[in-house]
């Protein structure tokens, strides 16, 4: 089962690059978990074409206990893909992360793998690794591929940065490893050279590279992914491409646990 | 307001169960909690610690620790008391604030067995929940670590007492007549699970043709070690005299035909209208407890089964308050309330009421007055009340 976590700055297109590559893997023909670990709970809205799932902690917040189905806080997107929005506390109180931990532990309370057999289970991670609860999705038995959404901004990477050395720190533990930078184009001025520059430097590998594409936001107007609503776009070609890195890399890393 | 309790006390945690669970073992167990709270388990859940020595410790967790993320310190002072004292293992467990920052002791616990080289296993806990759970848990992981493969099973009868921790059997000598009366219908106690046998002999459990598990959390050992070894269990307390005699019958059989039996579960229910007697108590033995007036009294009785002390077995048919005031009302209309002394004070007056210690609920407090029913005559309540 491949699994892996889509971290970077707030508002650089994480939840765009994860739901694309969640359709990008629906269409390759693999059963498909999305999780948005996001207390504003729009993760997987394209996926669902606007009808989103109801986040857990709306679900606990609503009818003051846990969800005994995951029919309660589960959702079929296109291409079957699953969709599952931790969503966050009433804004300004309460623990985003200890949310995250809590969503956690229900779906294993539930079965949710055991019962679903993906093939892919994909985290879309609030911002930066702020605190324990945010790091849960790349602990051991979770997520064990990273990927780093950033433009050439310098914020973007300032947050990259973070985002990597928050891993580092993880070095001793089992914890997932960066896959790679996911460059999400701004066309800001030597965007390319700046994200090279830094992968360099942190010998890191830009794994996809996303044009600015009026198209991506003409389709997510219309509650779609680019993926779903023009599959031969040159711009769906590239989360393509990203899935078949990935399943590479997870197929590699099968054999060399052999 | 729901689960809101004005009267009662709290069970003991899920921590207060592993550290009970373990306490025998030559391991040190580590709470990841605040200093001052070993005292409470001290005082309150463990009734060996002025009679036994064994290395249990709570890690003196500040608030600068929470906010600032010092798992370091954790490691490092875990990994100091270790080598000092060289336990067996180390079981670490969570308390509320851990649990609630989601601190990783998976991680935790893998980097002190790297530097330690120790078996090192970290038990799911928040403090929060049922004293059942942690000592379930903790059993089912020291089972995973310690348990030997290489035995064969003996020729003589022989079992394994499973869940035997005095959170539910104090220290008045129940375990002991258990074992007793288990020998006495002609078995081989290899191992009493976690009080009284040595860690080779838990080692050994493998050996035995058949397990009795003789509380909630003795089940998911039972179950554990019926998929390693093909050990058949059966579930109950050898309360009285009848009950006993069934349930030795009933551990025979099974050693035989292999099959695992609920014993206690196998009671009969009082009509509703019928202001029959409720027992409350951890669920097996609540259950056995009912067997045991069936059989030496006539008499049907209720279990009340919260969750929390029915965790894992419960009859369909056994009412599940969550909260004091259905409790109370439970206890209003019953015809005799066996329970803790402490829940006397939401039963009504002109209801008999009969006192069945429950250390885990009580601690200390009735000790004394607490009788050892196992392998024995049940006193007639009827005359007492």
């Amino acid at each position: 089962m491949l699994k892996a976590a889509v971290y970077g700055k707030g508002g650089i297109g994480k939840s765009t690059v994860t739901a694309n590559l969640a359709a990008a893997f629906a269409r390759m023909g693999k059963k498909v978990i999305q999780i948005g670990c996001d207390p504003k709970a729009d993760s997987t809205i394209n996926l669902l074409h606007g009808e989103g799932v109801t986040p857990v902690m709306n679900f606990l917040r609503e009818h003051d206990r846990e969800p005994e189905k995951l029919e309660e806080i589960v959702k079929e997107g296109f291409g079957g893909v699953l969709c599952i929005e931790t969503g966050g506390p009433t804004p300004g109180l309460g623990c985003a992360g200890r949310g995250i931990v809590t969503t956690f532990s229900l779906l294993e309370e539930l079965e949710l793998f055991e019962i679903c057999k993906p093939d892919v289970v994909l985290y879309d991670v609030l911002g930066d690794v702020v605190c324990g609860g945010f790091a849960a999705p790349i602990r051991e038995n979770y997520a064990s591929h990273i990927l780093i959404v950033t433009s050439g901004e310098k914020m973007a990477l300032y947050a990259a940065d973070n985002i990597y050395n928050a891993v580092k720190n993880f070095a001793d533990r089992a914890y997932a490893e960066v896959f790679g930078l996911v460059l999400n184009r701004r066309n800001v001025e030597r965007e390319e050279e700046k994200v090279r520059e830094f992968a360099f430097s942190h010998a890191l590998e830009i794994v996809a590279d996303i044009p600015r594409s009026d198209e991506i936001i003409h389709w997510e107007d219309r509650n779609r992914t680019i993926v779903e609503a023009a599959e031969d776009s040159p711009v769906s070609r590239e989360f393509f491409l990203l899935a078949e890195k990935l399943l590479a890399a997870e197929k590699k890393k099968g054999e060399d646990a052999k | 307001m729901k689960h809101a309790s004005r009267i009662l006390s709290v069970y003991s945690s899920d921590t207060a169960g592993v550290a009970s669970m373990l306490y025998e073992l030559g391991g040190m167990t580590v709470i990841h909690d605040a200093s001052g709270c070993n005292s409470t388990y001290t005082t309150h859940d463990e009734p060996r610690w002025y009679q036994m020595d064994s290395m249990v410790y709570i890690s003196a967790l500040t608030e600068n620790d929470m906010i600032l993320g010092n798992d370091e310190k954790l490691v490092k002072d875990v990994c100091r008391t270790a080598k000092e004292l060289s336990p067996a293992f180390i079981a670490l467990c969570a308390s509320p604030m851990p649990a609630m920052t989601g601190t990783d002791l998976n991680a935790i616990g893998e980097e002190i067995r790297e530097k330690t080289l120790l078996p090192v296993f970290p038990i799911r806990t928040n403090g929060m929940d049922c004293y059942l759970k942690g000592a379930s848990e903790a059993l089912l992981a020291y089972l995973e670590h310690f348990c030997r493969e290489d035995v064969q099973k003996t020729r003589e009868l022989s079992v394994n007492i499973l869940g035997a921790t005095p959170l539910d059997f104090s220290v008045n000598g129940t375990v002991e007549a258990v074992r007793k009366f288990l020998m006495e219908e002609g078995f081989r106690v290899v191992s009493c699970m976690c009080k009284g046998s040595s860690p080779g002999e838990i080692a050994s459990a493998g050996a035995a043709q058949v397990n009795l598990a003789v509380s909630s959390c003795g089940l998911a050992a039972a179950e554990y070690l019926w998929k390693r070894f093909g050990t058949p269990f059966v579930a109950g307390v050898p309360l009285g005299i009848g009950y006993a005699k069934r349930l030795a019958g009933e551990l025979k059989k099974a050693a035989e035909t292999g099959e695992n039996l609920y014993s206690c579960l196998r009671r009969h229910v009082p009509d509703e209208r019928a202001k029959a007697p409720v027992i409350l108590h951890e669920g097996v033995f609540a259950s056995s407890l009912c067997c045991a007036l069936e059989e030496d009294f006539h008499t049907e009785a209720n279990v009340i089964a919260p969750k929390m002390l029915t965790p894992f077995l419960r009859k369909e048919e056994d009412p599940s308050p969550e909260c004091e005031d259905l409790l109370a009302e439970l206890f209003a209309k019953a015809g005799t309330v066996f329970a803790d002394p402490f829940y006397k004070a939401i039963v009504p007056e002109d209801v008999p009421f009969v006192s069945l210690p429950h250390e885990a609920f009580s601690g200390r407090c009735f000790r004394r007055e607490n009788k050892v029913l196992a392998a024995r005559k049940i006193p007639d309540w009827r005359k007492i009340c």
